[in-house]
């Protein structure tokens, strides 16, 4: 009984040593896994750093739009207070006294009645009454009368008339008739150019 | 080892004083040292809301606003060098220069605070300023001080009115202030420096200002001006008081014009030789009495109720002795025979009370309350007077009579336009407007075109055969105003010659001249109304204002473009 016994016991056990000596334990020796930390350091300045220097740098463009606002809030406001002024002689210089007096000035009167032409028939309607100088109306307050003491009465001094003179000898300043109305043209001229 | 002792005695000396002024500042009194804080930076800008506009129909300004700066100056600052600062300052902006100089030496000793110039255009301010910061000086600010502009300068500025230093001081400017003035916002906000540049992510606050609202007449302005630049010429030429026209849209009761002579200039109100009435529109808050104008309501009331006919035969008799005071004419004739059209041609008193005796008193005013008289038109002017009319019941029948021929009832001239356009309208009474479409005055009272009422008073035949009466007063035969007439065109009209009530005396003295009509006469598009009192020369309605008419009419229907109708003149008999 014994040896039966015996003998496998002493194959397990042969077994056994085998595996054992194949499984033994043994300390592992402690492995120090050292992560390595510079790059995370570097990491987390960088976060660290680019936050900061973001937000600084968020900061100055927003102080900076600020001031661009600002500038330009203040250009804007010139623009716009430059467009009043100038609507406002516009405004001026569409005011019916100045059109008027400067249409008067070229000889233009208001008419009294109205004529119409008929642009299809070529007729008119309305009865044709002519523009006179004396219809134009007075577009300036008259001047008021001078003081008195400013206004003193001409001072009249008669002198004989002297009947030696040929009173055909014609004595008056005013030039000839053909160099009168070239001036007139000149005049007229002058203010075309400047009505331009 | 001495030394380190020394040295931690320093230390905790400074230190101490760190911690008393930390005691003082957090421990005492920490709320007004954190409001000093936050004033230092505080930005606080007023933003002013623009005033609205005033325009005219056709959308041109008659007043309008541009933004403008007011100078002030810090005298302790500009007292060092007020004369040379006060130079540049006058030549620049065109004011004095010893009031720049007082303002810069302070009108009172300590002041921080004077007006250089008040109402500056932003442009010349802002230049100006620029130019001193540039030559170096200090101690001149701008503070927003918008301005407020007429380009029209005297272009119905009697309704307009115009504006004070701060509040408007007439006219539609007060009137409809509410409107017109907006509501002012406010900006606050954190700033770095004096600069007022903006603290971004700090607090800051906005609240907009709200622009008045522009507001929209039925005046034309070129018609305007050449209404009161024709009235202002007779006023001249016939050295009269005042003188006042309207010009009315016949169908629509929009008044084209509504001129006042002596007028101002709006945007110098307190010009010299600007008396304080010519400021107001006389033509609103002034009574007179009517004169023969008045005839085409009785005689149109009349015919209306089938008392009268345009060819119903009169005798006219010289002087006509009624109860109390003996009535005569105009001009001197005998018994005459004139029919009821001669009797408005010729502009007979004694004809018309004739033909108003088929009225009871009651009657005459029912009718005439009906043309609006006694009631004020409610166009939006403030300190429009409603006339005077007699209520019928308590009448007199000489008063009765006097009122036919128009004395002894008193009118404001748009009131006397509007019924003479009822006539023009085809006896239908158009309430006048002076704005387009609606606007509130500040009292509470809706006026405007959308608010128009449409009433009957007279028939449309009635009114027609008014009409063809009123065509013989301007008939250069029959009639006593032909300078009225407007060549081309069929005109009806009447004149006008009434005593006139000279409020020094509470007597009657001088006249007041008118003449109402419209054109043309078949299909009316216009009604004038003008009226010139006390004129120092001889003449009567049809001399003094008929040309005055006929001017204004010819230019108006001329602007719009209305042809003549070619109509048949009026054919009734004047005499039989």
């Amino acid at each position: 009984m014994s040896s039966p016994v015996l003998q496998p016991r002493t194959r397990v056990t042969r077994l056994a040593q085998e595996a054992v000596d194949k499984a033994r334990l043994t300390v592992v020796p402690r492995v120090r896994t050292r992560a390595p930390r510079v790059p995370f350091v570097t990491l987390v300045s960088l976060v660290l750093v680019g936050g900061i220097v973001g937000l600084l740098l968020f900061n100055t463009s927003m102080q900076q739009a600020s001031f661009a606002a600002s500038s330009l809030q203040s250009e804007a406001d010139t623009l716009a207070a430059r467009e009043q002024t100038l609507r406002m002689e516009l405004d001026e210089l569409r005011n019916p006294q100045r059109v008027a007096q400067e249409a008067q000035q070229m000889g233009m009167v208001i008419p009294t009645a109205p004529v119409f032409l008929d642009l299809r028939t070529g007729k008119t309607s309305g009865v044709r009454t002519p523009s006179t100088p004396e219809q134009a109306i007075q577009l300036l307050p008259p001047v008021p009368p001078k003081p008195a003491i400013l206004a003193p009465p001409p001072t009249v001094v008669e002198v004989p008339a002297d009947t030696t003179t040929d009173p055909t000898t014609d004595t008056t300043t005013e030039p000839p008739a053909d160099a009168q109305a070239k001036q007139k043209n000149k005049n007229r001229q002058d203010r075309k150019n400047r009505n331009r | 080892m001495l030394r380190l002792r020394i040295g931690f005695v320093l230390i905790a000396i400074v230190l101490s004083f760190f911690g008393a002024r930390l005691v003082q500042l957090q421990g005492m009194d920490p709320r007004s040292y954190a409001a000093m804080a936050a004033a230092e930076g505080a930005a606080r800008l007023p933003l002013e809301a623009e005033r609205g506009d005033i325009l005219d129909r056709n959308g041109a300004p008659l007043a309008d606003s541009i933004r403008g700066k007011m100078v002030i100056a810090d005298p302790v600052l500009t007292a060092g060098t007020a004369p040379d600062l006060a130079r540049l300052l006058s030549d620049r902006l065109s004011i004095d220069y010893f009031k720049t100089l007082t303002a810069l030496r302070g009108r009172n000793t300590g002041s921080r605070y004077e007006y250089v110039a008040r109402r500056v255009p932003s442009t010349l301010a802002g230049d100006t300023l620029e130019a001193l910061e540039e030559a170096g000086f200090e101690g001149i600010s701008l503070e927003e001080d918008p301005i407020r502009d007429y380009p029209a300068g005297d272009v119905a500025a009697n309704l307009i009115g115009y504006m004070g230093t701060d509040e408007p001081l007439g006219g539609f400017e007060r009137t409809f202030d509410k409107q017109l003035a907006g509501t002012d916002g406010l900006a606050t906000w954190q700033s770095t420096s004096g600069k007022g540049v903006r603290i971004p992510l700090r607090e800051s606050t906005l609240k907009e200002p709200r622009d008045g609202a522009p507001l929209r007449t039925t005046i034309d302005r070129d018609l305007q001006w050449f209404t009161q630049k024709v009235l202002a010429q007779a006023v001249q030429q016939y050295r009269a008081e005042s003188a006042s026209a309207v010009v009315l849209d016949s169908r629509t009761g929009e008044t084209l014009a509504l001129a006042d002579v002596p007028t101002f200039d709006a945007n110098e109100p307190t010009a010299p030789g600007v008396e304080k009435e010519d400021r107001g529109s006389r033509a609103m808050s002034d009574t007179y009495e009517p004169g023969s104008v008045q005839k085409v309501l009785t005689v149109a009331s009349l015919i209306d109720a089938g008392e009268a006919f345009p060819r119903q035969k009169f005798k006219v008799p010289p002087n006509l002795a009624r109860q109390d005071r003996v009535i005569g004419d105009w001009f001197d004739h005998g018994m005459i025979r004139l029919t009821l059209a001669g009797i408005i041609a010729k502009s007979s008193n004694i004809g018309t009370v004739l033909a108003a005796d088929a009225f009871s008193p009651p009657q005459l005013v029912a009718y005439l309350q009906r043309f609006g008289l006694g009631q004020k038109t409610n166009v939006g002017v403030s300190g429009e007077t409603p006339g005077i009319l007699t209520p019928g019941d308590v009448m007199t029948s000489q008063t009765k009579d006097r009122v036919a021929f128009g004395q002894s009832l008193s009118v404001n001239v748009l009131q006397m336009a509007a019924a003479v356009n009822t006539i023009a309208n085809k006896g239908v009474r158009v309430s006048p407007s002076l704005i387009s479409g609606t606007a509130v005055t500040d009292d509470g009272v809706t006026v405007g075109t959308d608010t128009t009422t449409r009433t009957r008073v007279v028939s449309k035949e009635a009114a027609r055969g008014t009409a063809k009466m009123m065509e013989k007063v301007v008939d250069p035969e029959d009639g006593v105003a032909p300078r009225a007439a407007v060549p081309g065109y069929l005109v009806a009209g009447k004149t006008g010659t009434a005593q006139r009530v000279d409020p020094a005396c509470g007597c009657y003295r001088g006249t007041t001249v008118s003449f109402g009509g419209f054109a043309p006469a078949d299909d009316a598009r216009f009604t004038v109304y003008v009226v010139v009192h006390a004129p120092k020369v001889d003449g009567g309605g049809g001399s003094i204002a008929g040309p005055v008419f006929s001017r204004i009419m010819g230019y108006v229907l001329g602007r719009y473009g209305v042809e003549p109708t070619n109509g048949k003149p009026s054919r009734l008999p004047v005499e039989w």
